[in-house]
């Protein structure tokens, strides 16, 4: 018997995913109805049947992004209390890198809200246009979520089910500390250049926001997103578990530490994400909306505060870096 | 302002409207009971045995001989104290008394009264203990549950033990254990380690098992090592290993639960998606209207989704409050059997109050997303009824 699939958890988790994945697969059918026979143009029957169902997509695939991202919050909790079962894990490191598939997982689930965001994004002016101008290109959009969304469920399966609970795995300090000396920062970076790097990123993003260069903000989004997570990992972690040799993403997550992760890597992706989507409608779609450029950079900010906050408290508090 | 309207326009078609949602919050109401009040009970239960497990000692050694465990010689805490960053080394004798004509059992523990506990809590139930007076004759200290028991088989103020050898051994009942820990010592028996022997017939130098602590808790697994090393026919039991069986066991529990609870959920989707497209058709007319002054589809799913989501809320919220008083204030009778198992002696336990926003997260994903998901396509259908033939 496998216990992981009897943590109350994963049966929660499991099943709000395929409740979630077969509405999914409802707006897939008739989606594929709308990309063959739609023609705005047309006075039939059927494409006033076509331009109800429309909305009957849009509503499902609002639910579910919807859930999704309270969902990942949740599966990231479910991955922490596995922790409990799983031999060997102190936190969701260990848990994650149980098999093979828990880092694809995780890292699909952040693609998909990326890119679902977008999707509402469109959504909203193509109905705000008269003629429905983007029904085609969101609905293809959408089909290629659709197959990602495929993929997630199956991993999601595979995932849980393929975690065992006799064999140890490897605790966070295994998997991020620096074993033997060697740098495990990605191109030959060290810390004062990393944290160079994170702070001149942030000035970056919010400059081009203001400036309307769009192209510059959506790789500098990207980019700020890997150093971010770097920097998070390997510099302002150290700070809030107050431990020069604690490197772990997911430790953060407990209560141990005022569940301040959920913030920390809330803001961080969210903030990267209105940046994002700031630009594309920019770019694609010409819309300019100050609301979203405006959240992106109060996120991102907070984000940035927050980090550098666990650094001046720590050197307020004790008088040494570590 | 024009958000306020909408907000206001909700709340009367709401309650305009009450007859229509009244069964929907019914049942939910009693499914997110009985979920939350099983979850609240589990997660009471094991915060208890995991706090009571908390103090207690770290290691347990017992004598292994062809996998069977033996006789542990006292010789061997010498030997375990030599090791370093060993403390409170204790033997101890540990056993379930059979009282044959009920069918029960009492689980006995030997101790040295004169010397350190390494279970916090009973060092300081010993700090209590008239040591003198304890002594003057054989006296024990027994669990709650071993008090009614023995009352109620006419033991008032002693009780006669049977031993190996044949002969009889009455022992005074000197004070009960504290009812706080009933979850754990509700049968037990505390007597001094001597008498134990005596009671379980166990040779001079003799014990069940030997208890002790580690401080620090990096050097664990160096200590099993070392153990190793110093007896061949060695068992260690380490509490890190009893606290995972601990939540294997809550874990299965609750999750055979869920499991079996699913089907529940799948017939409550069932019957909301039917109600709903029922109740729903008599609304055509009324939608209608709200078409044709000017609302949108998308007004009216917006609306759907709302009024779906109060009576979530509501239902919710009153399910989860409801579960609360029932376990935390009138202490769950009847459901509180089946967690605690009746086999042995009777026992009654008061849950301290856990409530986890995780296992509150878990509960409204586990119920609404159902919910949402099967009103979903009738709310569809009937916002997308064209004005003009609604009003027919």
């Amino acid at each position: 018997m496998n216990e992981i699939l009897l943590n109350n958890e994963v049966i929660v988790y499991l099943l709000s995913e395929t409740v979630l994945y077969l509405l999914l697969f409802v707006a897939f059918l008739v989606t594929v109805g709308l990309v063959k026979k739609w023609n705005f143009d047309a006075f039939t029957t059927e494409q006033f049947t076509l331009e109800n169902r429309s909305y009957l997509v849009m509503t499902i695939i609002f639910f579910g992004i919807v859930l999704k991202i309270i969902l990942l919050p949740y599966f990231v909790y479910t991955i922490d209390a596995l922790s409990d079962l799983v031999p060997g894990a102190m936190c969701g490191a260990g848990v994650i890198k149980a098999n093979a598939y828990g880092n694809p997982l995780l890292a699909l689930k952040i693609v998909i809200l990326f890119l679902s965001g977008l999707w509402l994004s469109i959504n909203s002016i193509d109905l705000k246009a008269k003629r429905y101008p983007y029904l085609k290109l969101k609905s293809w959009f959408f089909l290629f979520i659709f197959v990602l969304l495929s993929a997630e469920f199956l991993l999601d399966i595979l995932y849980f089910t393929h975690i065992e609970t006799t064999n140890p795995v490897s605790c966070c300090s295994v998997i991020f500390g620096q074993t033997g000396g060697a740098n495990s920062l990605p191109f030959g970076l060290d810390i004062p250049k990393l944290l160079m790097l994170f702070y001149l990123l942030f000035a970056l993003i919010v400059l081009s926001l203001f400036s309307n260069l769009s192209l510059v903000s959506v790789a500098s989004s990207i980019l700020f997103v890997v150093v971010g997570y770097y920097a998070v990992v390997y510099f302002f972690g150290t700070y809030i578990y107050e431990l020069p040799t604690h490197k772990c993403p997911f430790c953060m997550l407990q209560d141990h530490y005022h569940y301040v992760g959920y913030a920390v890597w809330g803001l961080l992706l969210l903030g990267t994400f209105f940046a994002i989507d700031y630009a594309v409608m920019n770019v694609f779609f010409h819309t300019v909306s100050q609301t979203l450029k405006r959240i992106a950079i109060v996120l991102l900010s907070m984000f940035v505060f927050l980090c550098s906050g666990y650094v001046a408290v720590y050197y307020f508090k004790n008088g040494v870096w570590l | 302002m024009r958000n306020n309207a909408f907000l206001h326009f909700l709340t009367l078609l709401l309650f305009k409207q009450k007859s229509k949602h009244i069964g929907a919050v019914l049942i939910s109401v009693i499914i997110i009971f009985l979920l939350s009040a099983v979850l609240f009970l589990s997660s009471s239960l094991q915060y208890s045995l995991l706090s009571a497990l908390q103090k207690q000692g770290d290691f347990v050694v017992t004598r292994i001989q062809a996998g069977k465990p033996a006789n542990t010689p006292v010789a061997w805490v010498d030997q375990i104290l030599g090791i370093n960053g060993v403390t409170h080394v204790a033997p101890r004798i540990y056993g379930r008394y059979f009282f044959a004509p009920r069918e029960n059992a009492f689980l006995v523990v030997g101790i040295d009264f004169f010397d350190e506990q390494n279970n916090q809590a009973l060092q300081r139930l010993l700090k209590d203990v008239d040591l003198k007076r304890f002594f003057s004759k054989d006296s024990m200290l027994v669990g709650e549950g071993v008090r009614k028991f023995l009352e109620a088989h006419y033991f008032k103020n002693d009780f006669t033990f049977k031993t190996p050898k044949g002969t009889f051994k009455k022992v005074n009942i000197y004070q009960t254990l504290p009812k706080q820990a009933n979850l754990i010592d509700n049968d037990m028996i505390i007597m001094p380690i001597e008498l134990a022997r005596e009671i379980f017939g166990l040779g001079e130098g003799e014990v069940t098992d030997i208890t002790f602590n580690v401080p620090n808790d990096a050097e664990w697994d160096n200590i099993i090592t070392k153990l190793h090393l110093l007896f061949y026919d060695v068992r260690v039991i380490e509490k890190r290993e009893v606290k995972k069986a601990y939540e294997n066991l809550y874990n299965y529990k609750g999750g055979l639960f869920l499991i079996l609870y699913l089907v529940t959920i799948v017939t409550f989707m069932l019957i909301l998606y039917q109600r709903y497209s029922m109740v729903y058709s008599t609304e055509r007319k009324e939608i209608g209207i709200l078409r044709a002054v000017g609302w949108s589809i998308k007004d009216i799913l917006k609306l759907k989704f709302y009024e779906n989501l109060v009576i979530v809320i509501i239902s919710f919220i009153i399910g989860v409050v409801l579960a609360y008083l029932y376990v935390f204030v009138l202490n769950a009778p009847l459901l509180s059997h089946i967690f605690l198992g009746g086999s042995n002696l009777a026992n009654h336990v008061t849950f301290v109050p856990v409530v986890k926003f995780g296992i509150l997260g878990s509960i409204f994903l586990f119920y609404a997303v159902p919910f949402l998901a099967a009103v979903l396509i009738p709310a569809w259908k009937v916002a997308v009824t064209p004005p003009k033939e609604a009003m027919l």
